[in-house]
């Protein structure tokens, strides 16, 4: 069967990283506040998701059969902790900066630990059916954060445009490492599961929550920050910016929803290992930790 | 492919949704998710800080006092250390002796260990003003509680931890400090404790009054006295066979159980006893038990393998939880047993 053919085979292993945001602007992106928000909406939605990717993934692990996937599956785990951790050090910051984002983080925290939490449904068979339903609605978002992290690594625009360098490291340390790992989360999912119908039924519980999630977030930060008057977010900003390329091309984000239904997916064909490894050697975060790993050891 | 009538439902349900939805949200726009009461996300966590070294000077014979400068500092209490990561990655607690209400700086003083193991020649030698160093902290292990009386026995520069406390007492409360030393010069803070102290403090230098007399001193300490000691290991032993109730600070961990020997962790919920060697970790000796343990960086920053603690003190060797969650969990793959046995929950 094509869509679970080997990717092109990396050790997946977290990567202390630590960012300084003193220096960081409100508007990180220069004088463009939506493509600032839209990408910041990254920061409420990541730390309490991939805090809870780590949550069921550590449940899941009785399941995995195969130790190469569980190997990856436990690489995953430290990455994705890291992820949370890394956006999470961000809402202080923007708190700081005069636009508390905690309204909002706190639905969002309520969202992942109660509604998708281990209690929605009873103990038994219904628990089981749960924890593989919440795996690959998983899989199904790490599509997407396969396909933003590919999209982060060739956004040349944002640094045409002069935005912030700390943000954007930790933007493309996160895509490259996204990109690295894309296949794990789909892997586990025909390991333990891989039942079409689930894969197009949760596609689309991942896709709407991440829809509605998204715009909810954006509005938020524009409608909250003490710099605009009156802020607003429309769709029709949005494909404006993914003309310009400082976001994602509308296009592109409709022509990525086929590739995942189709019954040949596989993520390896999304993407660059090669890119996204050689960012990783290159970025400021990923070397500062590599070295304090070097220094401590 | 789903048909085009199918395609134009969806789309007009959806539409006709987002438009009954629109108005409810323009009155709330937080409506209708419900928030958690303990938001998990953006919560402050007491990681590793960047300071400055705003200033380095020498207050006694071989002892270096260091401020550092940072902005909204955690507070602390009296007894409290500081790790420091020396620029060599070398990782050393110091006891904090600035002022616990000052939000703009710390301030530790390190003596310098010829024979030691190394930290304190680094920050004699290598530190300097106007370099930034990480911290992590402050945390307490040295807390002061509520006594009638107080009795303090200090060594050298066991005096840091000490000299907040006793600014901090309340006037009136009785207390006495015993402060020895090599020679008077190399004794830090020597004028100020003598200055708040008066006749409560007796201050033995070795060069002039030989080695204190720890029974003469301590002959009248009364009942219910709160007795606390740092210093060398020689007068903590001491210390420890006249007040098996004293408070230890020690200059280096405890070699006997600090974490470094092998220890016994029992694993309540799946009931099983294991010991852990001395060259191995509480993850490689669990998972050897249970294969299925979750972890994963195996270096103490991704926080994936945090266990809850039952019975049992613990050596907290990760990078990660805040005091809260030092109270009763661990990260089980760098962490160790300060006592000989531990009960995780799992």
């Amino acid at each position: 069967m094509s869509n679970t053919q080997a990717s092109e085979r990396v050790a997946l292993k977290a990567r202390k990283v630590s960012f300084s945001w003193e220096e960081t602007p409100l508007h990180w992106v220069p004088g463009d506040p939506f493509t600032t928000h839209t990408i910041n909406v990254l920061h409420l939605l990541l730390p309490a998701g991939e805090r809870w990717f780590v949550h069921v993934y550590k449940q899941v692990l009785p399941y995995i059969r195969d130790d190469r996937l569980r190997e990856d599956v436990i690489g995953f785990i430290g990455q994705e902790a890291m992820h949370s951790q890394a956006h999470d050090e961000v809402l202080p910051h923007l708190r700081e900066l005069g636009l508390d984002p905690t309204p909002y983080t706190a639905q969002v925290d309520w969202f992942f630990e109660k509604l998708l939490g281990d209690r929605t449904l009873p103990p038994g068979r219904a628990r089981r059916w749960w924890l593989m339903e919440r795996v690959a609605i998983i899989a199904a978002i790490e599509h997407y954060t396969a396909f933003l992290g590919n999209w982060v690594l060739n956004a040349g625009e944002l640094d045409r445009r002069g935005a912030d360098p700390t943000m954007l490291d930790l933007l493309r340390w996160h895509g490259a490492e996204e990109v690295e790992h894309r296949s794990v989360a789909f892997d586990l999912f025909m390991h333990v599961d891989g039942s079409y119908r689930r894969r197009v039924r949760t596609w689309a519980t991942a896709f709407a929550a991440i829809v509605f999630l998204w715009q909810r977030g954006a509005r938020f930060f524009m409608e909250n920050d003490p710099t605009l008057i009156d802020g607003k977010a429309s769709f029709k900003d949005l494909y404006v910016r993914g003309r310009r390329g400082t976001l994602p091309t509308t296009g592109d984000m409709i022509k990525s929803i086929p590739r995942y239904l189709s019954h040949s997916y596989h993520p390896s064909q999304e993407g660059s290992t090669e890119q996204a490894v050689a960012y990783l050697a290159s970025s400021p975060a990923a070397i500062a930790a590599l070295a304090a790993e070097k220094g401590a050891a | 492919m789903p048909k085009l009538r199918t395609v134009v439902v969806v789309a007009g349900a959806a539409m006709l949704v987002r438009r009954a939805m629109r108005h409810r949200i323009q009155a709330s726009p937080l409506w209708p998710i419900p928030a958690l009461e303990n938001p998990t996300s953006g919560r402050p966590r007491s990681r590793a800080l960047r300071l400055l070294v705003a200033s380095r000077e020498t207050v006694a014979d071989g002892v270096v006092q260091l401020r550092l400068e940072g902005r909204d500092l955690p507070r602390w209490e009296p007894g409290a250390h500081l790790d420091l990561v020396l620029p060599s990655g070398l990782v050393r607690q110091y006891s904090l002796c600035g002022d616990p209400e000052d939000t703009s700086s710390y301030t530790v003083a390190t003596r310098l260990i010829e024979d030691g193991r190394g930290g304190s020649r680094e920050v004699h030698e290598q530190v300097a003003e106007g370099m930034e160093l990480e911290v992590r902290g402050p945390r307490n292990r040295f807390p002061l509680v509520d006594a009638p009386s107080y009795v303090f026995v200090v060594g050298g520069i066991g005096i840091t931890p000490v000299l907040p406390m006793l600014r901090a007492l309340p006037g009136g409360t009785p207390w006495r400090l015993v402060y020895g030393g090599r020679t008077r010069a190399s004794m830090p803070f020597l004028e100020e404790i003598e200055k708040l102290g008066g006749d409560r403090v007796t201050v033995v230098a070795e060069d002039e009054d030989g080695l204190p007399d720890l029974d003469g001193l301590l002959a009248d300490t009364a009942e219910g006295a709160a007795v606390y000691c740092c210093g060398p290991e020689g007068l903590i032993a001491a210390m420890e066979a006249r007040f098996p109730q004293v408070r230890l600070e020690r200059f280096t961990p405890h070699t006997s159980a600090d974490g470094n020997g092998a220890f016994e962790v029992e694993l309540r919920r799946s009931g099983r006893t294991l010991t852990v060697p001395a060259d191995s970790t509480v993850l490689a000796a669990v998972r050897a038990e249970l294969p299925n343990t979750a972890y994963s960086c195996e270096q103490g920053f991704c926080g994936t393998c945090q266990q809850r603690i039952l019975e049992g003190e613990v050596e907290h060797r990760d990078e990660l939880l805040t005091d809260a969650e030092r109270a009763d969990s661990m990260l089980i793959c760098v962490s160790r047993a300060r006592s000989e046995r531990l009960v995780l929950d799992m």
